[in-house]
């Protein structure tokens, strides 16, 4: 499989962006089970560069994920501030953190990625349907993102009719058609075989690069780090941040 | 509405199956609703559809018409009711009769006739027992002139067509049609009362001048139909009097066909929800994946409602309007004796149970999709796995 270049990289400056994408202070999560207490994140603080690519690192259980559940608002923490792109959504309902979800994160997620009964185009303009239904602009947007990401000729597939690398990069336009402040992948390579999964990386780089937009990748595998501009350790709930 | 079209799309099997199923069972309601509408007509139609307002029967009569016997003394009684405006006689009977050279006859007439029972009904006025619904033709007015049924038009009893009555061969002519007037489920004709006396008299001639079976009632002024019935009730334990309505309601058997076709209507209401609430049951199970990553993305829950209630209610109208149309040609025809008809109050009112039925079953779905916890996209699972 070849990966396309993406278009010429827009330079983005951080020096313009003086808010951190993502900013966790001392942000705490305990699951109760029964008289106990399951720490999965203790006392976390992380902040993220607007145009960062931080990896997370560590073993499974050891929270990565549910730190990242956190900062994209699918999680609430039980103690702690997170911030994203200068918004504080520590204290957001339900509500706040759905219209959170739609507006201002990308996911990549590790099982689940894409809608099966949607076209690869579908699954990209569904982010603007379910949000603010520009129309015309989010399905130019989404013809504009299949161009960039080599799928223009698959834009009518099903998920079933495409492969593993291209359903990644289906999920990877459908987290960048909100222009978030930060993308969060869960193990977005964890499917894929070592060549695709070091091209789907070159490809999350470059995207994310490229329009200066900040990313977080969790992983357990130490091969893709060096993709990031930094990694962040996590064991046992406790971040070496 | 793009999610639930999207889908709808994609799985056109699948939702056509659903539509089918439901087209099925509407059709088979509404057949049912024509089948118990036209056996109740052509049981007491002759009852609802004559202009009598009230309707004198014999207590040993148990509200049949040809049970009921009216003697001299009681029809006295009633005459003399306070609050009784007009009486007329109304006898029936049933006889044997031919259509003449109109049908192919091999019955119990001559070679080649064919012989059916038929009822004749004899009123003394015009206007008090005669049918109100004339739709061709003409009231008889002359001896041996009948106004028949429209249901019974094309089996020999139009306007024009000569009946026989055996024995005795009695000759009848159909000189008018009338709507929904037939009685116990057979070719049912009105004749003048006298017609009525000749026609006993041809066949069996010895059989004398029979009484009324039934009186018929008209209230006088400024008096209900209830109440010139209660008091004439009150003038006799053994009169009957009952308003039309009731009269076709209370006569035997009626009840017990309303009530038999009620338990099927019933038992179809409740497999129409269960159908469509299984089946997107099922469906939001198998894409519980798919729901759980858009609320992950940020799609609202009852953004996900309302794409599944739209679906739902697409394909209880779907379904409704292909089961209606199916339905439109079978309403044309005869059912034995028995005419269907398209019964519009029918379809709209199950139309309108339907889709509450259907929409109320999916609900139960929709508590699956708004019970989603998005976080479950993180870790694959999804609604009730």
């Amino acid at each position: 499989m070849t990966i396309p270049s993406p278009p010429t990289a827009v330079h983005f400056d951080t020096a313009l962006h003086l808010e951190p994408a993502l900013h966790l202070d001392d942000v705490r999560k305990v699951y109760p089970m029964g008289d106990a207490e399951v720490v999965a994140l203790a006392s976390a603080n992380l902040t993220v560069g607007s145009d960062e690519m931080v990896a997370l690192v560590g073993p499974s259980g050891s929270g990565k994920t549910t730190l990242c559940s956190i900062a994209g608002g699918i999680l609430s923490a039980t103690a702690g501030r997170i911030t994203v792109g200068g918004q504080d959504i520590t204290g957001f309902s339900d509500k706040e953190l759905t219209s959170f979800r739609q507006e201002s994160v990308g996911f990549v997620f590790q099982a689940v990625n894409l809608v099966p009964f949607l076209t690869a185009r579908e699954n990209l303009i569904v982010v603007d349907e379910l949000g603010r239904r520009t129309g015309a602009p989010a399905r130019e947007r989404a013809d504009q993102l299949l161009e960039e990401l080599g799928l223009a000729d698959r834009a009518k597939n099903l998920p079933s009719q495409l492969s593993g690398g291209q359903r990644q990069r289906v999920a990877i336009g459908r987290a960048l058609m909100n222009e978030p402040d930060l993308v969060l992948f869960d193990e977005p390579t964890s499917a894929l075989d070592t060549e695709l999964g070091e091209q789907v990386m070159e490809l999350i780089r470059s995207e994310m690069k490229s329009r200066g937009t900040a990313a977080i990748v969790v992983t357990h595998d130490e091969r893709i780090t060096h993709f990031c501009d930094r990694s962040v350790h996590i064991i046992d709930g406790h971040l070496d941040a | 509405m793009f999610l639930a079209l999207a889908e709808m799309r994609r799985a056109k099997v699948r939702f056509g199956l659903l539509i089918g199923a439901i087209a099925l069972l509407v059709f088979l309601i509404l057949f049912q609703q024509s089948l118990q509408n036209g056996l109740l007509t052509s049981f007491v139609g002759g009852i609802r559809n004559q202009d009598a307002p009230v309707l004198v029967y014999s207590v040993d009569g148990q509200r049949t018409v040809q049970g009921s016997v009216i003697t001299p003394d009681l029809e006295a009684l009633v005459r003399g009711t306070d609050g009784v405006g007009e009486v007329g006689r109304w006898s029936q009977g049933t006889f044997t009769v031919v259509t003449g050279g109109e049908t192919r006859m091999t019955g119990g007439g001559g070679p080649g006739e064919d012989a059916v029972d038929a009822s004749i009904i004899g009123f003394d006025t015009e206007g008090l027992g005669t049918p109100s619904d004339v739709v061709d033709g003409r009231l008889p007015t002359a001896a041996g002139e009948a106004i028949a049924s429209d249901a019974d038009a094309a089996t020999g009893f139009a306007v024009g067509d000569v009946i026989r009555v055996l024995p005795g061969g009695f000759e009848i002519e159909i000189v008018g049609l009338a709507r929904d007037v037939q009685l116990n489920a057979s070719p049912t004709m009105y004749v003048p009362y006298d017609t009525y006396l000749d026609v006993i008299a041809a066949v069996n001639p010895d059989a004398g001048t029979p009484l009324p079976s039934v009186l018929t009632v008209r209230p006088a002024d400024g008096v209900s139909d209830a109440e010139v019935s209660t008091a004439i009730n009150d003038r006799s334990l053994e009169l009957d009097a009952l308003p039309r309505e009731t009269a076709a309601d209370e006569t035997p058997g009626v009840a017990q066909v309303r009530q038999s076709f009620q338990i099927i209507f019933l038992l179809y209401a409740l497999v129409i929800p269960c159908v469509t609430g299984l089946f997107f049951l099922i469906i939001t199970f198998q894409k519980a994946g798919a729901l759980t990553l858009l609320r992950a993305i940020g799609a609202p829950a009852h953004r996900l409602v309302s794409a599944l209630m739209i679906q739902a209610a697409l394909i209880v109208t779907a379904g409704f309007a292909l089961g209606t149309l199916l339905y439109l040609p079978v309403s044309q025809q005869r059912l034995g004796g028995i005419p269907l008809r398209f019964e519009t109050a029918a379809v709209v009112l199950w139309a309108g149970v339907l889709t509450v039925l259907a929409l109320g079953s999916a609900l139960i779905s929709a508590r699956r999709v708004l019970a989603i916890d998005p976080v479950e996209a993180t870790t694959g699972t999804g609604v009730g796995r």
